[in-house]
């Protein structure tokens, strides 16, 4: 479920340890594990006490912003993956699909063509980042702190803040698509790219890469591994994934809008965290959760919903939110340590 | 002192526009701003009186947790699911809102965009908010006139990603254009309708250029309170300051002589009248095709909610002055808009 850089490669594990544990037990302890029944039980109390909650207008709504949500989530896991931050990820996906309305709308490029070109152009953006990083030697907080508000005023600047509200109606009409009367087809675009990157971190040699370039950079680079290359193609995938989210937002609400993710991009800065975090994504680098992720996602989602039909008072799902990530923090620590206390790591 | 004045607000405004009860309780009204903002505190009480006066199922008032589309969408979604029908939009975006607003409209709800519009087309009954446009006209237009015609001014506003600013903006540089040269705005500062923002972009170039302004106008609410702070701090009554709406701050500034001004807006006549006027129109009304609509910048169906400029010698009686806009505003309702069985 998640990678870290001895999952697979039989050449990266460590010796066999007598006495090491069971992989039954590591399963139970694994984030992946204890969110999926968070989800379940979460999901099985609101459903059994909230009206409305299991209707298909409201598990469609739901789907659809953990689809949103999630693809925002792997745009940050991707270069946390290297111990990196990226701020910009709300102006990057902003940016994109701003270009994106402006191709569709003004070039008249067909949306089919814009996409591909759309994606690129955030792997473009993210290759700015990790090349200022990688030659400036500068923390990727610092720069893409300073990038966010460069992406974010230039496209101010360009747009006068004006929106592309003349996108051809398939855009709108794919958003607001519902499959079975209840399934977006945001989601299942988010699940096909999820099970994308759990293949490219578990099998390709440059997720592997990645995965090693974060878990010992030193190491990696003693290894032959080009790290500084490394780090760049993480900030292209986060731009790239950035873009999708982007395009997922601007299919929702049927426009691309300069406030899609507000001022400056921070809107997507929580979900950007709280998805990998609460997955099991190792801030510090070198291991990462695909599936962690998506269940993140899906367990915010799950609970905002069901606070805001609970009329709990908006302000406390935020409370909730931000509980919910020093939570997630707190039992990660615990149970890596109980793991090597166990000698299971 | 500010209670009372609040609830006076209240009480003047719920008599002057009262009208019959209207019995549907099946309406049920959420007006949802675009997030936390004072502007919109006069809405809760609307609501609620709107919901006693017109029998209404529900007038409540749900503010999103922060200003951001994305949390505002999921409260609509999830208002809709909970079973209201009628909702009173502060659009979180001119554009981004509308989709969930077709949504609300695809599922059987009606929605009024008020205090500021969705851009054309949208599935709005119509735009009901102060024409801001012209409201910032008009609010230079009297700095202008308090400076003596000439000097140089400097324009506090909103966040740059709401359209409406742009339009603040032109506004300000359309009254000082007409002067032929003798009014220059020598300073335009937006992104700042939060405190820090303000406090810290306000403050500093007060600091630093006070000495080279002779007139503030002031074009969203929180740097109007903190450019009617910053004046009163400084002492500085000759730099003269037009603010907008109605921050006790601001009315107490004006009071002792730091403000020149400020252009009322009717935030509870919106949300009252807003929500008398989904209560009808779900009972069977419609709207008048030849309806005398305004247009914008972003809508044909622009209701204008009314603005008003008071000054020291009426800014002690400002409640009578939105009473008498939120009385006009009720009167051309019933006449030029509503058509009812």
């Amino acid at each position: 479920m998640s990678q870290s850089l001895t999952d697979g490669d039989p050449a990266l594990k460590p010796a066999v340890v007598p006495g090491r544990s069971s992989g039954g037990l590591r399963l139970l302890l694994s984030n992946e594990f204890g969110l999926a029944v968070l989800i379940a039980l979460t999901f099985t109390t609101f459903a059994l006490t909230l009206s409305g909650f299991t209707s298909p207008f409201s598990l469609f709504t739901i789907g659809r912003q953990i689809g949103i949500d999630t693809m925002i989530g792997f745009a940050m896991m991707a270069v946390i993956v290297t111990g990196g931050l990226d701020l910009s990820v709300g102006a990057i996906g902003v940016c994109c699909a701003m270009i994106f309305g402006w191709l569709v709308q003004v070039l008249g490029l067909p949306i089919f063509g814009a996409i591909p070109v759309t994606v690129l152009f955030g792997a473009g953006l993210g290759f700015i980042n990790g090349y200022t990083v990688v030659k400036s030697g500068v923390h990727s907080f610092i720069i893409t702190l300073a990038s966010m508000s460069i992406f974010f005023g230039v496209m101010i600047f360009l747009t006068k803040a004006n929106a592309f509200n003349g996108l051809p109606p398939e855009v709108q009409v794919f958003g607001k698509m519902k499959l079975f009367k209840t399934i977006s087809p945001l989601l299942l675009i988010s699940l096909a790219v999820c099970a994308a990157l759990a293949v490219f971190y578990k099998v390709t040699t440059l997720g592997r890469q990645m995965l090693a370039t974060g878990a010992n950079p030193r190491a990696a680079q003693m290894s032959g591994i080009r790290t500084g290359a490394i780090v760049v193609a993480c900030h292209m995938l986060t731009g790239g994934l950035a873009a999708l989210a982007g395009l997922l937002v601007t299919a929702r609400t049927g426009a691309s809008v300069p406030s899609m993710a507000g001022h400056l991009g921070q809107d997507w800065l929580l979900p950007a965290f709280l998805a990998p975090v609460l997955g099991g994504t190792l801030l510090s680098g070198g291991r990462v959760s695909v599936i962690g992720t998506l269940l993140g996602a899906v367990f915010v989602n799950v609970m905002t919903s069901g606070l805001l039909l609970m009329r709990v008072g908006e302000f406390w799902i935020l409370a909730s939110l931000g509980i919910m990530l020093l939570v997630a923090v707190l039992a990660d620590r615990a149970r890596q340590q109980f793991l090597t206390t166990k000698g299971m790591i | 002192m500010k209670l009372l004045s609040k609830a006076a607000v209240v009480l003047l405004l719920s008599a002057a526009v009262c009208a019959p009860a209207y019995a549907d309780p099946g309406t049920k009204v959420a007006l949802v701003p675009g997030g936390p903002h004072p502007y919109f505190a006069a809405w809760e009480q609307a609501g609620a009186d709107a919901m006693k006066d017109f029998n209404l199922g529900a007038g409540d008032y749900r503010v999103p947790s922060k200003w951001e589309l994305s949390a505002q969408s999921q409260l609509l979604e999830s208002l809709l699911t909970q079973g209201y029908n009628s909702f009173l939009i502060f659009p979180g975006d001119a554009v981004g809102t509308t989709s969930v607003v077709q949504e609300i409209v695809d599922n059987g709800g009606q929605a009024i965009a008020a205090a500021g519009c969705l851009k054309d087309p949208n599935p709005a009954l119509f735009c009901l908010g102060t024409d801001t446009g012209n409201s910032a006209y008009l609010g230079t237009k009297e700095l202008i006139k308090a400076m003596g015609g000439k000097g140089k001014i400097a324009h506090f506003t909103g966040f740059l990603v709401d359209p409406n600013t742009q339009l603040r903006i032109d506004a300000v540089q359309r009254a000082a254009d007409e002067t032929n040269g003798a009014v220059t705005v020598v300073q335009v500062i937006a992104d700042i309708d939060a405190p820090q923002p303000a406090e810290e972009k306000i403050n500093a170039y007060l600091a630093a250029s006070a000495a080279n302004v002779d007139g503030i106008v002031t074009t969203a609410w929180v740097p109007a309170v903190v450019a009617a702070n910053s004046l009163r701090k400084m002492g500085d009554k000759r730099i003269k300051m037009v603010g907008i709406d109605h921050d006790e701050v601001v009315i107490k500034a004006i009071a002792d002589g730091f403000v020149t001004g400020t252009m009322l807006q009717n935030p509870y006549g919106q949300a009252y009248i807003g929500s008398y006027v989904l209560d009808k129109v779900r009972a069977g009304c419609t709207i008048k095709a030849d309806a005398p609509w305004k247009s914008n910048a972003l809508t044909s169906k622009f209701i204008d909610s009314g603005t008003v400029f008071v000054d020291a010698t009426t800014a002690p009686n400002y409640v009578t002055a939105m009473v008498d806009i939120s009385k006009d505003l009720k009167a051309s309702m019933d006449k030029d808009f509503l058509s009812c069985p």
